[in-house]
């Protein structure tokens, strides 16, 4: 897929922006602090609905205005499919082909990118979080099935942990009304678990291989998706419910000390081993940016599997991190077969023949010439 | 705009209805200032005996002006089945397809830890009572398939399970008569979970 016209309207700092962009590169060159960022950010709102910075939508809408707007002409292998996103202090509203869509859930999925920006870094250095997000977020653009499932299970946690609290410190009140909650709450986490499994089986897959591309034959690539220790990933969804079972009962009294849900996969962990040592406490940085950049490249052959079209690319500020192999590595990879934007405060560092024939974007005080 | 003070208070009242903002309040209470007086009175009586005479059934909970409920007392009714439901609108709901002739319990909401609704919130109790007293063959679930309404009908079917009674959970999926690519995918999955061998 790709896009190949953009508009907006009382978004960020720019009052009214229209342009055209390459099927190929795209390159938006400016200083600091001038709006090459909230381009790449509005691309990202089309795609999700939501900003992967800002919480708050407000904060999207240009200062002193009441909407904003981005509008785009997308294609996919089918035909051009125009899709639009309003912002207003309300709430937002999307638009598939000029029809407004009453759910924002059949929205996503239309246009599917995938940003790396130099928050991703963090996918692997940072909190369990943020692997746990970014889980969620690449299944959620394959599968609108596990976004349901993921609200179900949240809900369940809730209701789980409110007894839980309600029973602080005591034996349980209502047993029946607790195993009920437990028995929903285990169903649940077993279809997420699951799901995750059959994820990162695919996720490995992919970038094992590219991995070693990058690190030139010298390093192995490994994820690790543990949810539960002792918990086997061939088992069936019965074996996994009773293990579940099981472990939750041997921390019910810790579980009613500290009234919360101490076992399910909201507590899951993501693991990425390099030549068998974690890269998160033994890897280098340069080995933790390496990581990064592999399950981002892997993330597109997988979407390309899964939705049968390859995601349009987001590089905010990533390729100036890079040395100068794994820039040229990251550039062949795309070259002629994903639609690719950039931003960069120069090109000058930049050699490749990608970028040399590339469109470049100027970004000045709210303005891009081209 | 400055209302005299009767047509004020009277575009308040009908505000307190749903749906009802202050321009079609006002069309109301105007329209009301040129009915005949005789058909006022009727008009709020009407408002006063609903609310008067309407109570819950000390049997079933279902809304009525007599009790035991018309459909307690119907003596052609099958008194061997109970059907659970959240909410007396399930009720109509299910009447309007007149091909069910058993009882019903209404629940008068779901099990929800999270709002402080627990079993003795919602008339658990009274249907446990019902089960012992009467002699019941079938009780059947059928409250809303949402996380809180799936939650209520395992509890009830927990604590009846060892009295042998036997409870069923009404079927969730496509609805009939609709296309099969307007359905949405949670929907379809559930659908293709429940499926059946012809």
């Amino acid at each position: 897929m790709r896009i190949d016209r953009l508009e907006l309207l009382n978004y960020r700092n720019y009052e009214s922006l229209d342009l055209a962009f390459s099927p190929e590169i795209n390159v938006f060159i400016g200083e600091n602090a001038q709006g090459k960022t909230n381009i790449m950010e509005s691309l990202y709102v089309l795609s999700m609905a939501k900003s992967h910075r800002a919480s708050n939508d407000k904060e999207l809408i240009r200062w002193e205005t009441d909407y904003g707007k981005i509008k785009a002409d997308v294609y996919r292998k089918y035909g051009k499919l125009p899709l639009e996103i309003t912002l207003s202090k309300k709430g937002k509203s999307a638009k598939v082909n000029h029809l407004e869509q009453r759910r924002l859930s059949d929205y996503i999925g239309q246009l599917n990118v995938v940003m790396f920006a130099p928050e991703d870094l963090n996918l692997v250095k940072g909190s369990p979080q943020v692997r746990r997000r970014f889980i969620d977020m690449e299944i959620g653009q394959i599968s609108p099935l596990y976004l349901h499932d993921l609200l179900t299970y949240q809900k369940l946690l809730k209701q789980r942990n409110h007894i839980l609290k309600q029973n602080y410190g005591k034996k349980i009140v209502d047993d029946v009304m607790f195993d009920v909650y437990t028995e929903q709450f285990i169903e649940a986490a077993v279809k997420i678990i699951r799901k995750r499994y059959q994820f990162m089986d695919l996720l490995q897959k992919w970038a094992e291989p590219i991995h070693q591309g990058i690190s030139r034959g010298l390093e192995q690539l490994q994820i690790r998706y543990q949810p539960i220790s002792g918990l086997q990933p061939e088992w069936t969804s019965k074996e996994m419910a009773s293990f579940l079972e099981q472990k939750l009962a041997e921390v019910r009294k810790r579980e009613l000390e500290r009234g919360l849900t101490l076992v399910g996969p909201h507590r899951d962990e993501l693991q990425f081993f390099v030549n068998g040592y974690d890269v998160q406490t033994y890897g280098s940085q340069g080995q933790q940016r390496t990581t990064a950049l592999s399950l981002k490249l892997a993330e597109i052959e997988l979407i390309k599997q899964e939705v049968g079209e390859a995601p349009v690319l987001l590089l905010d500020d990533v390729l100036s991190e890079l040395d100068d192999y794994r820039q040229s590595h990251l550039l062949n990879t795309i070259k002629g077969s994903v639609q690719t934007f950039v931003t960069t405060t120069s090109v000058e560092g930049i050699q490749h023949e990608t970028i040399q024939s590339a469109r470049l974007f100027e970004v000045s005080q709210g303005t891009v010439k081209e | 705009m400055h209302y005299p003070e009767p047509i004020s208070k009277l575009m308040e009242s009908f505000m307190k209805l749903p749906g009802i903002g202050p321009k079609t309040a006002a069309r109301l209470a105007f329209f009301v200032l040129g009915m005949k007086e005789d058909t006022v009175l009727d008009f709020a009586k009407a408002l006063v005996d609903a609310k008067r005479n309407l109570s819950f059934c000390s049997n079933c909970g279902h809304i009525t002006d007599v009790d035991p409920c018309h459909i307690c007392q119907d003596p052609q009714r099958d008194r061997t089945t109970i059907c659970v439901v959240q909410d007396p609108k399930d009720v109509i709901a299910m009447e309007k397809m007149r091909d069910y002739t058993g009882l019903y319990h209404v629940l008068q909401g779901a099990i929800s830890p999270m709002d402080g609704i627990g079993p003795e919130d919602i008339n658990v109790p009274s249907l446990l009572r019902r089960l012992q007293d009467e002699e019941v063959a079938e009780l059947i679930l059928a409250t809303n398939p949402t996380i809180e309404g799936e939650a209520t009908a395992m509890y009830i079917s927990r604590l009846v399970k060892p009295s042998g009674i036997k409870t069923t959970r009404i079927a969730h999926g496509l609805p009939v008569g609709g296309d099969l690519e307007y359905a949405d995918e949670v929907t379809l999955s559930k659908a293709l979970e429940g499926r059946r061998e012809l």
